[in-house]
């Protein structure tokens, strides 16, 4: 697995590296605050072949590049649905219009998870690697874990868009690649277009020339006005979510670390990667619900999926305290009383990996640090949105 | 030539008419929830069937969806701890590998021999539930290996759409896959810190006027009308620590309170799970 490669530090560079992170407030080797990013560089739309495409090189020189493809497929009839038949197809279509007008808010749309196919690619991986499908697994379990976004590869009744989305790692992955996956795949979803529809009701789908028509598939609240065609056609689309984002977050005592290094992930005490996806802001106000009388900083948030993240601090090696090191005098007979007694008692300043699982309260703080309004997702979200637009 | 050995048939076929007049078809077969909310399925747990292995359990768990159909059954072994082999790089701890592997027949779909991409996700899911609970620097230089095989998948066969259940219908299998493993691994005599075991809790609703969603734990996902949010727990009761925390579904963020209680409730069920399995390893040392 990708986030247990082998950490080339000593057991003592371990303790120190630890006890400085669980300091408040921590000191991170590379001198950030506990929710800082690393620096990124983040550019849309490199690749003119592809729907949406986007690449994010970290400063640590970690890079990856996302294309997504769409294609348009036949939706698979099922018995026991409302079955759509060729012949009838035009008729269903005109009653489709005036069942539309009728009920506007009646959404008719559907989705299925399998419109939607990921593939992860990491230099000096396996393609069969199970930390890749681990990888390429969370990032879709993210994205379709709220329905809504297949239901917007949706045509007709009879057919519907297939997305890839390709994502390559150019870079060895030097640190653990999720966050650095999940925010590229962000930017990517952001600028993907398809190419406007023409054809009404469940015809086969027959689509606009004219590229600059295109509506996004996640339609700009901004942008709504010079493109007046994404208006029209997407009309009952709630056009406020945006893509989901994966952020790792580990504890190391009583602090709180987002996007950790390979480094401090190594004497990491519990990761998690948790997938969040914020509505814009200009929406909030309609969609705020019980809060809205309050004023709000942020936007509303929704959890969609957490993982446990096995920490490679579990397999780095452990240190030997002096009482139990025969060079600095310790009984070099049959060490079995000194072995058990060394794994019983921690001592100061000397490295165990560690043992055991996590607190509920460890994880609920992670979880609700995350979720905070105005918080760190906020501020990426925020930032991603800057990139795309800028 | 005409054959006049035989009695031929009419040389124009016909159909057998059929007569569309049974009972027209019931679309809402959806089974409705038997059990309390939080009470989790009978469990059989038994240590020992394999005997080639150095550990090895079978868990099945009834289903109450239907009578007369089972409900899952997971076969897992365990080889090792052996010595690992002398080209692999020194390793301070046991080396860990864990394959989950579906049978072909095993499910609704037929799964092929080569493991997917969700068995690989269950795999590392269930390699995450185990390292927290194996003292792994016990066994420096030495690899186990986890097997679990599912024989028969928990779905209902009478639901002919398929409605997105596989995803849900995993975390059930999940959570099986970590109490037959931690099961087997006790049988093979691997020191843990404690005996880890799996649950799962939802999120469901299961009227559609907008009532209020209810927490049920170990669902079946054919029996609600859907399902909002589920998870995974992994727990070590006696520690209580969690080591693998599998969430998904759609939460709103201001609403953590619903998110601690689904936790708490998966932890419940893992308990339930936990005390089947302390009674199944008493069981065979006593």
């Amino acid at each position: 697995m990708a986030s247990s490669q082998h950490v080339l530090l000593s057991p003592a560079e371990l303790a120190y590296l630890h006890a400085s992170l669980s300091l408040t407030p921590p000191i991170r080797p590379d001198g950030r605050s506990p929710t800082q990013f690393r620096p990124l560089v983040a550019e849309t739309g490199i690749l003119p072949g592809t729907n949406g495409s986007a690449r994010i090189c970290f400063a640590d020189g970690t890079e990856a590049i996302v294309g997504v493809k769409a294609e348009v497929e036949r939706t698979a009839q099922r018995p026991g649905e409302e079955t759509v038949f060729l012949e009838e197809g035009g008729a269903g279509g005109d009653g489709d219009d005036e069942e539309e007008e009728a009920g506007q808010g009646l959404d008719k749309r559907k989705g299925d998870a399998s419109w939607v196919e990921m593939t992860v690619e990491i230099p000096g991986l396996r393609d069969d690697d199970s930390g890749t499908a681990f990888l390429a697994a969370m990032l879709s379990e993210a994205l379709l874990a709220d329905g809504e976004f297949a239901k917007r590869l949706w045509i007709n009744r009879r057919f519907h868009w297939k997305l890839y989305l390709d994502i390559i790692l150019i870079s060895p992955p030097l640190s653990y690649p999720l966050p650095l996956l999940s925010l590229t795949t962000h930017l990517a979803l952001l600028s993907t277009r398809l190419p406007r529809l023409k054809s009404e009701g469940d015809e086969d789908p027959f689509f606009d020339d004219d590229w600059a028509a295109a509506p996004y598939l996640f339609p700009r609240t901004t942008s709504s006005s010079s493109t007046p065609s994404s208006t029209t056609t997407k009309s009952p689309t709630p056009a406020a979510t945006r893509p989901p984002i994966t952020l790792l977050v580990m504890a190391v005592g009583n602090n709180i670390i987002f996007d950790p290094s390979k480094e401090e992930l190594a004497v990491a005490d519990v990761a998690l990667a948790v997938s969040v996806t914020g509505l814009s802001p200009s929406h909030e106000t309609e969609t705020g619900g019980g809060t809205a009388g309050e004023k709000q900083t942020g936007r509303n948030l929704r959890l969609l999926s957490i993982r446990t993240i096995d920490p490679p601090s579990r397999l780095t090696a452990p240190g030997v305290a002096n009482a139990a090191n025969t060079a600095y005098g310790a009984s070099n007979g049959t060490s079995n009383g000194t072995q058990k007694m060394a794994e019983a008692e921690a001592v100061e300043g000397v490295w165990r990996p560690p043992r055991g699982g996590a607190k509920r309260m460890v994880l609920g703080a992670l979880v609700q640090k995350v979720l905070e309004r105005g918080g760190v997702v906020d501020e990426v979200l925020d930032a991603l949105e800057g990139a795309d637009s800028g | 030539m005409n054959d006049r050995r035989r009695i031929n048939g009419p040389a124009g076929a016909t159909l057998a008419p059929f007569f569309d007049d049974a009972a027209p078809q019931d679309l809402d077969t959806r089974s409705t929830r038997s059990r309390p909310p939080n009470a989790t399925r009978k469990l059989l747990l038994k240590t020992g069937v394999t005997p080639s292995a150095s550990g090895s359990a079978y868990l099945e768990i009834e289903t109450s969806a239907k009578p007369g159909l089972s409900g899952l059954k997971l076969s897992c072994s365990v080889h090792g701890p052996r010595a690992l082999p002398k080209s692999a790089p020194f390793s301070p701890h046991i080396v860990l590998s864990t394959h989950v592997k579906y049978a072909p027949f095993a499910t609704q779909q037929r799964r092929g021999y080569l493991r997917d991409s969700s068995e690989r996700d269950l795999g590392i899911h269930l390699e995450t539930a185990l390292r927290g609970a194996i003292i792994a620097d016990r066994w420096p230089k030495s690899g186990v290996d986890i097997i679990v095989s599912i024989i028969e998948g928990d779905q209902d066969r009478e639901t002919s759409k398929l409605q997105g259940d596989e995803v849900w219908d995993m975390m059930n299998t999940l959570s099986g896959c970590i109490t037959v493993a931690a099961a087997a691994l006790a049988d093979a005599g691997i020191d843990c810190v404690d005996t880890v075991a799996g649950g799962v809790a939802a999120l469901v609703q299961d009227a559609d006027d907008g009532s209020a969603p209810s927490i049920a734990v170990d669902p079946i996902p054919s029996e609600h009308k859907r399902i909002l949010a589920a998870c995974c727990v992994a727990y070590l009761p006696t520690r209580d620590e969690v080591t693998n925390l599998w969430f998904r579904g759609d939460l709103p963020a201001s609403d953590l309170d619903l998110y601690t209680s689904l936790v708490g409730h998966g932890i419940q069920a893992s308990k339930n799970a936990n005390r089947v399995l302390i009674d199944c390893l008493s069981g065979t040392v006593g």
